[in-house]
């Protein structure tokens, strides 16, 4: 510490002015930015899966038919594409999925029609197959989806 | 540079008034960084992965639905804003309020990835009923 700040200590406490403590301030300012930079450390960043619920539209011309895949999702993960089983029951990635929902964009989008895709799943299967079946659609990037629980899987 | 010294000799004192500048902007960084993440999410639920899912758009007005799992119990519970709902019906008004003030509304759905089918369709038929047709299905990047 300088011998200049001394002499201003002195001369304050003299005068009974205590003045601005700084010493205190930097002690609470660190406990709060350390609260903070933990509770930081606990957020997980997330990401989304977009979806839209089908609903009725009123139309005066005439109405052109999408292109229409099922996937199906059996309680044991199995996934079917139009009623036949495609990769293996515990596949996070869905790589044969992937590659033929591109072949099916790709396909809808040269004869310029409107693909879309409902997700049918046992009621009892387990949601993060779900999930692993939107992410093959998000990787073929096809937003045209519907998910639907169906009693015949 | 500010604070170089003026090269007189004396020794450089510690400068108090730029680490408080820095301080407050580190601690203003952190506050700002943690928002409305921390309060709504349910810390109990383990998202499913899904690496090729969009970021978080988490400044657009919506309505986040948790849905938890107990397997031992085999039974699901529905957490919106802090209450617990064993079924969603009570939470169907207030979604419908919620839709009536902003018709860019949505549903987030944060489902724990062993919670059966049946239930995330539940909080979706809860949607429908709402009259929210945008729904997104939260998941870890990871």
């Amino acid at each position: 510490m300088s011998r200049s700040r001394h002499r201003r200590r002195h001369s304050s406490e003299a005068a009974g002015d205590l003045g601005f403590q700084i010493a205190p301030m930097i002690d609470v300012v660190f406990v709060v930015l350390v609260f903070f930079m933990s509770l930081t450390a606990t957020v997980k960043i997330e990401a989304e899966l977009n979806s839209k619920l089908p609903g009725t539209a009123s139309t005066s011309t005439s109405v052109e038919f999408p292109d229409e895949q099922t996937i199906g999702i059996d309680v044991n993960g199995q996934v079917l594409l139009n009623d036949d089983p495609i990769d293996a029951p515990n596949d996070a990635s869905l790589p044969k999925l992937t590659n033929a929902l591109l072949r099916l964009k790709q396909n809808a989008d040269a004869a310029k029609t409107t693909l879309l895709v409902t997700i049918s799943s046992a009621p009892k299967a387990p949601y993060y197959r779900t999930i692993d079946v939107l992410n093959a659609l998000a990787a073929a990037a096809i937003d045209n989806v519907t998910f639907t629980v169906d009693d015949a899987f | 540079m500010a604070g170089g010294g003026s090269g007189d000799g004396e020794e450089p004192e510690f400068q108090i008034a730029p680490m408080i500048d820095v301080l407050l902007v580190l601690l203003i960084f952190f506050m700002s960084s943690i928002t409305k993440q921390v309060a709504r999410v349910d810390k109990s639920i383990t998202l499913p992965v899904a690496t090729n899912a969009t970021k978080r758009d988490s400044a657009r007005d919506e309505s986040i639905i948790n849905v938890r799992w107990d397997p031992a119990a085999l039974r699901a519970t529905f957490t919106f804003e802090d209450t617990a709902y064993e079924k969603l019906d009570p939470v169907v008004p207030l979604l419908a309020q919620r839709q009536s003030v902003s018709k860019k509304h949505r549903i987030v759905i944060r489902g724990d990835r062993l919670v059966p089918a049946e239930q995330i369709a539940l909080v979706m038929a809860a949607a429908a009923e709402a009259g929210i047709a945008d729904i997104t299905f939260a998941a870890a990047p990871r």
